[in-house]
């Protein structure tokens, strides 16, 4: 079965009210059991490798053997007929062919050994796979519940009643609020800093005698004579 | 064999909230941070100023998962139900590093990352994650009962 297929059970077999078990704990004890069969399963494939490649080593050195013993009779042979020692050599040549005959054996048996090989570590790459994903998804099923109690406990501790069943939306509204707020202060924190730095110029030009500190009718009527003067 | 890599993993999550509890996001909110411990330990992250939706953070062997619940079913305007699960599923590729999903009865938006993340990525995606839930919830809002 799909490893996720097993999760929608696991994950829905669970309560849908706030503060009661989310996962189904039989559904996640099977799980567990099943990883545990597939490492075993895994340990055993494991095995049976290595057993299938040491028999295909020894295969291996016998066709290795045989095809030097073939060398070397062959030689043999040559030798015989360069003596004109017919007979001998048709000997040789049936013991060479009796070689022949065992390689072409040992070389099927070593190619079905190394076609068990490949088949095996393919499985033992599925069966990992396999492992790992049931691995994390137990670890994350896990995880959501003690997610789920912490919450629990989280908002039991601050509130005294689950804050989950607080409106979101109203939520969201207190923060957007205390948001605005802050932005309102540090608006209003900002206006005031200009408007003291503007009395502060405002009180420099003064002390400075470029600009007047106060105008009265009088000054004024000053200023108004001085420029009719001028003209 | 669950169990060893738990431990470890509580370690590795016990090291990273004394990090993140002495930084800050960029906008300069801080973090407040609480454990609960088991054996899958929990951090939840609260942001400064956005205490109502606090992030769950757990790490294991495969991966670093920080999660922010939604709304619970009881929430949800149960006559647009299917076409808010419909929004949600097509809205989840666009979502910059979050994605829903659903824990029980709660929608959840969830960010998953490397085991192996630094602080820095953390924050990142803590960030990130905060600010999704806020836009996800404020765009989904009209499936949601009226609040009471």
């Amino acid at each position: 079965m799909n490893i996720f297929k097993k999760l929608i059970t696991a994950v829905r077999g669970g309560a849908s009210e706030v503060g009661e078990a989310i996962v189904d704990t039989q559904a996640i004890r099977i799980l567990e059991q099943e990883l545990r069969d597939s490492k075993a399963a895994l340990e055993e494939a494991k095995t049976n490798l290595t057993a299938i490649m040491a028999e295909k080593m020894g295969v291996d050195r016998k066709v290795k053997d045989l095809g030097e013993k073939i060398t070397e009779h062959e030689g043999y042979a040559i030798q015989a007929l360069d003596k004109g020692d017919e007979s001998l050599a048709l000997d040789v040549s049936n013991k060479i062919a009796e070689f022949e005959h065992e390689i072409n054996i040992q070389q099927g048996i070593l190619d079905g050994y190394e076609t068990k090989v490949s088949t095996l570590k393919k499985l033992i790459r599925q069966t990992e796979r396999n492992i790992n994903a049931m691995d994390r998804e137990i670890s994350v099923v896990k995880t959501t519940e003690k997610v789920q109690q912490a919450s629990d406990l989280a908002s039991a501790k601050h509130s005294g009643s689950s804050s989950s069943l607080k409106s979101a939306t109203d939520s969201l509204e207190r923060i957007k609020e205390r948001q605005q707020k802050r932005e309102d202060q540090a608006a209003a924190a900002i206006e005031l800093e200009t408007e003291e730095n503007g009395a502060d110029l405002q009180g420099r030009l003064e002390k400075a005698g470029i600009v007047d500190s106060e105008s009265s009718g009088a000054s004024v009527l000053d200023r108004l004579k001085k420029r009719k003067e001028n003209n | 064999m669950l169990n060893i890599g738990g431990n470890m993993s509580n370690e590795k999550l016990e090291e990273l909230v004394k990090d993140l509890t002495e930084s800050q996001l960029s906008d300069g909110a801080s973090l407040s941070i609480e454990k609960f411990d088991g054996d899958n330990m929990v951090a939840c992250i609260k942001v400064e100023d956005r205490e109502e939706f606090p992030v769950y953070m757990t790490v294991d062997e495969g991966q670093l998962l920080c999660i922010t619940y939604l709304f619970g079913d009881n929430q949800v305007d149960q006559s647009r139900r299917a076409e808010l699960t419909e929004i949600m599923l097509m809205m989840n590729v666009s979502i910059p590093l979050s994605a829903f999903s659903k824990i029980g009865s709660q929608y959840i938006m969830f960010g998953a990352l490397s085991p192996n993340s630094n602080v820095s990525d953390i924050l990142h995606e803590i960030e990130t994650l905060s600010d999704n839930v806020l836009d996800a919830i404020d765009a989904v809002s009209d499936y949601l009962k009226e609040a009471a």
